[in-house]
């Protein structure tokens, strides 16, 4: 799945406003590469295609968790900035991902209300959407128990293996 | 569910295939004495089955009721596991709500909920599906394919060829196929297919297969707003159709296909489907929540996906929408 330049947008956005010094994502060929020079400036984004013909089946997200730093002092950095960084802490953030290619429903019908909404809390049993294909209708589970941060796709909007679907702030 | 004695003794009559069996030979395999067999032929007779008696023959089945019970369903069964559990109920919400339920409590692939009435039965997205009683067949099948998820969707094209080729070997009907799944006669549907999945990110735990087949409604039962659009087989065919033998039918052709499709994958089901297929090659409008395409159907991927060319020759693939010709 590529990465959308919204998507970008996004991800650039969140690493901008929290701890995180770099940020590598590595689908398909495509990487791309966020650094921060240190923990208050914004970040420059590097998107390169590396020649890659075979696909990878399985989708990949790292974040690392280890700086090209020395170590002490970014732990330093991070204790500090910590505590009023938490909500929008990518780090912590779980993404319930499409199991399938298909169409994302945020609703059992076009007259109902959505599943879930950005602040509800769900159970790891809590139906978050319908992603269908070629008529097959599959509820995804949360699996996982947590508050919903963000929705990041649309009713109707066609989603791809992998791709995330909600944000979820883990309790 | 039936005793075991029941399901022995419609075993019995389904490989005699209308000849006569010895009170004799019921009596030994059943294990019970003569009077008993005497007892359990009285029982199918109350409910509604036709059983000739002659001396020294035995008995035999002249015809069954047009019900569809565990007994119809189960004599003249020839599945391995298909239908081999049956959850026949007279009135039910919908078959797939208590399919999804059998599921969670760990029912067996095969298992076939079916039932003569429903009184909310489901469409895509909520929509309701006319099932009123006696005339059609509501049933939900549980499988529990070893595939990943994403491969699941193929499952509902291979449905409908294999409903296609019953309804085929029925009634000499041949029906059409509009994708993914709708069956068709006459460009009127008379089928509805709706397959639900239960599943990890990583594994199957079970699909369920609605289907929802208009087998004996006169045109006048159905409600007028549906009457030009929808059909059932009698009314196709002239004549009333025998359901149980129609759900043995559809049991026995998922069998072998579902069979075919984990050994060999879905190339040969999507030339099945093929044969089937109405739609392609044709001009066609894809409706999906985020728009419309129109454009010529040029077939479908090897995964099942439709394959839309519009009029600037762009191709689009298509993996949800409501087609119409």
């Amino acid at each position: 799945m590529m990465l959308k330049i919204q998507e970008i947008r996004e991800i650039i956005k969140l690493i901008d406003q929290s701890s995180i010094e770099e940020f590598v994502y590595e689908h398909d060929g495509t990487k791309v590469h966020m650094k921060k020079p240190n923990g208050n400036v914004p970040v420059e984004a590097v998107v390169k295609t590396v020649v890659e013909p075979a696909p990878k089946v399985v989708v990949k997200e790292e974040v690392p968790q280890a700086p090209a730093k020395p170590a002490s002092a970014v732990q330093e950095v991070k204790q500090e900035e910590k505590p009023k960084q938490e909500a929008v802490n990518v780090e912590n953030l779980h993404k319930i991902t499409s199991p399938m290619v298909g169409t994302f429903y945020a609703a059992p019908s076009p007259d109902s209300p959505p599943y879930v909404k950005v602040g509800d809390k769900i159970k790891s049993d809590t139906v978050v959407c319908i992603i269908e294909a070629m008529k097959l209708f599959n509820e995804i589970e949360a699996e996982i128990n947590g508050e919903i941060v963000e929705i990041l796709v649309q009713n109707g909007q066609l989603v791809e293996y992998g791709q995330p679907l909600f944000l979820v702030k883990p309790e | 569910m039936q005793s075991d004695t029941r399901k022995k003794l419609l075993d019995l009559f389904s490989e005699a295939n209308g000849d006569f069996i010895s009170g004799q030979k019921i009596s030994d395999i059943l294990g019970c004495s003569r009077t008993a067999v005497w007892k359990h032929i009285e029982d199918l007779r109350k409910e509604g089955f036709e059983l000739e008696a002659v001396r020294r023959l035995g008995y035999r089945i002249v015809s069954t009721p047009d019900k569809i019970t565990e007994n119809e369903i189960r004599l003249g069964l020839k599945t391995n596991t298909l239908g081999q559990t049956i959850h026949f109920q007279e009135e039910v919400t919908s078959t797939q709500k208590i399919a999804h339920q059998l599921a969670h409590e760990g029912a067996k692939e095969g298992t076939l909920v079916v039932a003569e009435l429903q009184t909310a039965g489901r469409g895509r997205m909520d929509r309701t599906w006319f099932s009123p009683k006696g005339t059609g067949v509501w049933m939900s099948l549980i499988l529990r394919p070893p595939i990943p998820p994403q491969k699941t969707p193929q499952l509902t094209l291979l449905s409908a060829v294999a409903i296609a080729q019953a309804i085929q070997e029925v009634t000499g009907l041949v029906p059409d196929i509009k994708w993914p799944n709708d069956i068709l006669m006459n460009g009127k549907k008379c089928v509805g297919i709706l397959t639900e999945l239960q599943a990890d990110p990583d594994r199957v735990h079970s699909v369920i297969i609605g289907m929802g087949l208009n087998v004996n409604h006169e045109r006048e039962q159905f409600p007028e707003e549906i009457r030009d659009i929808a059909t059932s087989l009698a009314i196709e065919k002239g004549e009333k159709i025998n359901r149980a033998r129609l759900i043995q039918e559809v049991m026995l052709k998922l069998e072998t296909l579902y069979r075919q499709y984990l050994q060999h994958g879905f190339m040969p089901i999507k030339l099945l489907w093929e044969g089937y297929a109405i739609s392609i090659g044709k001009e066609i409008t894809a409706r999906t929540l985020n728009g419309t395409i129109r454009g010529w159907a040029r077939g479908i991927t090897e995964e099942g996906v439709l394959i839309l060319e519009d009029h600037d020759g762009a191709i689009h693939y298509i993996h949800s929408a409501d087609i119409s010709v």
